[in-house]
């Protein structure tokens, strides 16, 4: 469509179009309900709240609209493909690999980072017995150093200007050379504004699980999703602090002309390498913390402690290890040579042991145990033959030289698929199921509960795996089509059919969320017969927790300690607690980044200087207003 | 359970005639050979976790008798631990051994690195095209031409982007790159009309950027050499 | 200090700590692309723009600021405050000093023709260098805070606490520029 606005002829395709009206209907329903039910003070509570539960719910609040959003993208990606020589819409050439560039970056940076960090900044403190994460304020800066990231990224397709160079970015087609438009820039700005508040929280995450537990609570007692968001918070220092430098070098490449990755001496392959050294790990730091979550889960729905607990977080700490050395098993076709391939090829070859060992300790946390089919558990349980399904494609892909056929097929896209969804999505739903209690204080229905899972699970397995078989068959990602031949069009249906039903199974879930909020039986402390010290604290978690301090005395102190029918033992001698504040603060902090990105991606130069002006004005305001101040003795 | 359902379908559908796995060359052949070989170990890994999985859940699933069991409080067992370390570890050597060496045997090298005798063609890929040059300096777009039999020497650059040679029945693919050449071997290709096409994304004509790879006789070869 | 602020005090040391540790994975990425980079095979070498002596002043400035820093610091434990006072104003003198250097190199640079898309070694000496640079004028903004929280008399803890983080960033800019000496201009000055 096309029209002009103030003088300004501006083109409009009927997808964006369709985003605004649609958006725009679902914000005048979203102001109607909020103005209708008084709720204007709810919405500001949370954007000056710095408590570690309410900002996990932020976080888990936008994880769960951007999944709505990154899912839509894959059901026009899955419509497109849906026939041999299809024309849906307007996904062909340009919009489609605008769609699978969003699918991709929000799938990732903006789903499963902000469900899995808001899953840790929710139950970590209340699992370690600490009162909040160690930095409430800098806590609730990275939420909204995230928030304004997403939605930087997210306008640009309300713009009409969004990204088409892949989640990975590759140069040089991502250079300013190849790819002129703006759409990139969102691409470099969103991430790194969203990756800089990344890199805060996991920050915030280790001082807090290293110095704020409980009394009693060893490294050696904790239960094993705070030990996995420990190990997950180190690799994100480490790789998201590599993906800020590799943007900031893209970013002087595509606005002020350096030539890093491309022209006669720039060095494609160099980005390549930041990238997967990088983007290895971060699979790790999406998968790390949902093998906490699972291992959690299985344990109290078998109503047994985990299998070989010092093994688990060995092979934990192993697997971060050793995902910084395999990045380059990405780039076996780009011409490393034979030495580099097989170096890679074995070190990713040995990623599988400390995972089996994972595999196997599971199952036998189980055996002997008293397994009860709760949803979580139902998520647990479908996650270990798929994960160890994705986990052997895995291995095959390792095999460097049957990777020059895999690579860049949709066997891969198969591959990654069952790694991320079945361990980060189905740990994460376990996750929400099981910890709702603990961040509303109600159970969710167990019986639409299944039905989620079930539609879910069969969805995904339909979806995924004829994409195996088509990658064999010669079809590459990232393509809008393909010739019927060799079997190519019934896979592609049936992969089609099963995300439409991995579609309605999320029905089920909003359904749930909506059922439970209406029929509203508010439960215990304890509604799981839970092991962990969460389940001590009241449902939903209070503003302040353990007080009195619990004394921990061994793993699942707390489930022994019911068993035994004694309560645990308590103690008035507490650590000083973290102090929390109200403050508007971090959300303005937020949002001078996102102006300041904004005046750089189309060159309105004052726009970023006026920003960071504020900036840094909003940081000397902030260390005036030091809440410790009043906690410390005047000066004489 | 629905994967079980789901399997036999699939063979059905597609039979034995999966293109990478129906090879046309030698280099073809032995990617082919490893994507099996490493497919029927760890068909191994999926057996056994499947079967202890299946055991387990029906066999200590919740019911009404054992609803007040509290379980043995079992910490671990070394013994066992060492064998599901060492067990994989045997696995994955089997699998290393092929893998390096047809890794070393195949893997593309730089242009000023090879020392392989054999048909040269120059490979230049361009958004959204592919340009054959052949030794005698014969140039085609969109269609490769080369001689059965014999050891092919590809020399690919590409003119911008990063681009991904792949003719699947010939062997795996190579990426293109802008600022290095690299040369790939296919071996022993055998006579037929192949597709070939791009596999790294490379933007708006992606899709698109394919091309004929076509073997033919070395009496041919000559004359589509000498053809104007 | 009592145990509570202790406590506080030990999880923002550590929380920093951390976050310098971010910084120098920023600065070894940097410092890598620089290395794979330089030289470059056209374009202006760095063998014939560095000047030495720039580089021996500045570097004189920012070292010896570390000291001038470490000596106010003393100077504020023993209750000396006027020398502690005199200390962190010669601290905040050499830093801008430094970064007066720094804009005249970068100019000088940029007149002469050598600018950031000249050619890839210049390109990875601006986001080095002047990332670093960028730390040091943030440093000064932070000397320019503590001194306004000085006179405000905030709790002499807090305000210790204060000097103590910044003085930690400090000297890791100074650790970074000795860095930058050795593997950026030295080993085309000799």
């Amino acid at each position: 469509m096309k029209f002009t606005l103030f003088g300004v002829n501006i083109m409009l395709p009927s997808d964006v179009l369709a985003a605004w009206v649609f958006t725009l209907l679902l914000g005048a329903v979203v102001v109607f309900l909020v103005l209708k039910k008084k709720r204007l003070g709810l919405i500001w509570e949370y954007m000056v709240t710095t408590n570690h539960r309410k900002i996990g719910i932020l976080y888990i609040l936008f994880g769960i609209i951007y999944f709505f959003r990154a899912g839509l993208d894959a059901l026009f990606i899955r419509t497109q493909l849906a026939f041999p020589n299809n024309d849906f819409w307007v996904f062909q050439g340009e919009k489609y690999n605008e769609v699978f560039t969003t699918h991709g970056t929000m799938m990732i940076f903006f789903v499963a980072m902000p469900l899995l960090l808001g899953l840790m900044n929710t139950v970590v403190p209340l699992q370690i017995g600490a009162r909040d994460l160690a930095f409430p304020f800098l806590n609730a800066v990275g939420f909204w150093l995230f928030f304004f990231g997403s939605i930087f990224f997210n306008i640009s397709f309300f713009l009409n200007m969004t990204p088409e160079i892949g989640w990975t970015g590759y140069a040089p087609l991502s250079t300013e050379q190849f790819t002129p438009g703006a759409g990139s820039d969102f691409y470099i700005f969103g991430l790194q504004i969203s990756g800089l508040g990344t890199i805060f929280t996991a920050l915030n995450l280790i001082v807090t699980i290293v110095r704020h537990r409980a009394p009693g609570m060893k490294m050696t007692r904790m239960p094993l999703f705070a030990w996995t968001s420990l190990i997950t918070s180190f690799l994100i220092l480490i790789a998201f602090t590599v993906l800020a430098i590799a943007l900031y070098l893209l970013m002087f490449d595509r606005l002020f002309g350096a030539g890093f990755f491309s022209g006669t001496e720039g060095n494609p392959i160099y980005w390549q390498h930041l990238f997967w050294i990088f983007g290895h790990p971060e699979v790790y730091i999406l998968a790390l913390p949902a093998f906490g979550i699972f291992s959690d889960v299985i344990s109290t729905f078998s109503r047994k402690r985990v299998f070989g607990y010092p093994i688990m977080v060995l092979s934990v700490a192993l697997i971060g290890f050793l995902g910084f050395m395999v990045w380059a098993h990405h780039m076996f076709t780009v011409g490393l040579g034979p030495m580099a391939n097989t170096f890679f090829a074995i070190t990713t070859m040995l990623i599988a042991v400390p995972t089996g060992i994972k595999v196997f300790n599971w199952l036998f946390t189980m055996r002997l145990g008293v397994i009860r089919f709760t949803t979580p558990m139902l998520f647990s349980l479908g996650f270990i033959p798929s994960f160890v399904m994705g986990g052997v494609t895995g291995v095959m892909l390792s095999v460097s030289a049957a990777d020059f056929q895999f690579h860049d097929t949709h066997f891969v896209v198969a591959h990654f698929h069952y790694v991320i969804i079945a361990s980060t999505i189905l740990g994460i739903f376990a996750g929400l199921y099981y910890w709702y209690p603990k961040i509303t204080g109600y159970v969710l229905d167990e019986k639409l509960g299944r039905w989620h899972f079930w539609t879910f699970l069969i969805g995904f397995h339909l979806t995924f795996f004829p994409m195996h078989i088509t990658g064999l068959e010669g079809m590459p990602r990232r393509v809008y089509t393909y010739d019927d031949s060799g079997g190519l069009a019934e896979l592609n249906f049936m992969s089609t059919i099963g995300a439409f039903l991995m579609g309605v199974s999320m029905l089920f879930a909003i359904w749930n969320v909506y059922k439970t909020y209406k029929e509203g039986r508010k439960v215990g402390n304890d509604p799981w017969d839970g092991r962990t010290l969460e389940w001590s604290v009241a449902s939903p978690a209070p503003e302040h927790t353990f007080d009195p301090m619990p004394v921990v005395e061994g793993i699942d102190s707390f489930w022994f300690a019911k068993s035994a029918g004694k309560k645990m033992p308590v103690t008035d001698q507490v650590r000083a607690t973290p102090l929390e504040v109200q403050s508007i603060l971090p959300f303005l902090i937020g949002s001078t980044l996102f102006f300041l990105s904004l005046g750089l991606t189309f060159s309105w130069y004052w726009l970023s200087i006026l920003s960071a002006f504020i900036l840094f004005t909003l940081l000397v305001v902030r260390s005036l207003k030091d809440e410790r101040e009043d906690h410390y003795g005047r000066r004489k | 359970m629905k994967r079980l359902l789901v399997m036999p379908f699939l063979l059905l559908l597609t039979g034995c005639n999966i293109k990478v796995l129906d090879s046309r060359s030698d280099t073809a052949n032995d990617q082919a050979f490893l994507i099996i070989y490493s497919f029927s170990l760890m068909l191994i890994v999926v057996l056994v976790v499947s079967i202890l999985f299946i055991r387990f859940v029906f066999k200590y699933r919740y019911t009404e008798e054992r609803k007040d069991n509290i379980p043995p409080d079992v910490k671990g067992n070394k013994w066992l631990e060492t064998a599901w370390v060492i067990g994989p570890l045997l696995l994955l050597a089997i699998l290393a051994v092929p893998t390096i060496m047809m890794t070393y045997d195949q893997s593309p090298v730089l242009s000023t690195e090879s020392e392989q005798e054999g048909t040269s063609v120059q490979v230049t890929a361009e958004q959204f095209n592919w340009t054959f040059e052949h030794a005698n300096g014969k140039t085609e777009q969109n269609r490769l031409v080369i001689p059965e039999g014999g050891t092919i020497l590809l020399h690919l650059k590409s003119e911008d982007v990063i681009h991904s040679f792949w003719v699947p029945r010939l062997g795996g693919k190579v990426d293109v790159m802008p600022d290095r050449e690299l040369v790939y071997e296919i071996k022993n290709p055998q006579i037929g009309t192949y597709e070939g096409k791009c596999a790294e994304y490379c933007g708006l004509g992606h899709t698109n950027m394919k091309f004929e790879a076509e073997v033919v006789s070395a009496d041919e070869y000559a004359s589509y050499l000498n053809e104007k | 200090m009592n145990r509570a602020e202790q406590a506080l005090f030990n999880d923002k040391k550590m929380g920093f700590f951390i976050y310098l540790g971010v910084e120098a994975i920023m600065f070894a990425v940097l410092f890598a692309t620089y290395l794979i980079f330089t030289p470059a095979s056209n374009g202006p070498q760095p063998s014939e723009i560095f000047e030495a002596k720039t580089v021996i002043l500045s570097s004189f400035f920012l070292l010896s600021s570390s000291g001038t820093l470490w000596l106010g610091e003393r100077a504020l434990k023993s209750e000396k405050q006027n020398i502690f006072l005199t200390g962190l104003g010669i601290t905040m003198l050499f830093a801008i000093i430094f970064l007066g250097f720094e804009v005249y190199e970068f100019a000088s640079f940029v007149r002469e023709g050598h600018g950031m898309g000249v050619n890839v070694f210049m390109s990875s000496y601006y986001v080095l260098v002047g990332l670093h640079a960028a730390h040091v004028a943030f440093g000064i903004g932070w000397m320019a805070v503590l001194f306004v929280q000085y006179f405000r008399q905030i709790p002499l803890t807090l305000f210790t606490e204060k000097l103590s983080i910044f003085s930690y960033y400090w000297h890791f800019v100074d650790v970074v520029w000795v860095f930058i000496i050795g593997i950026v201009y030295l080993p085309y000055l000799l």
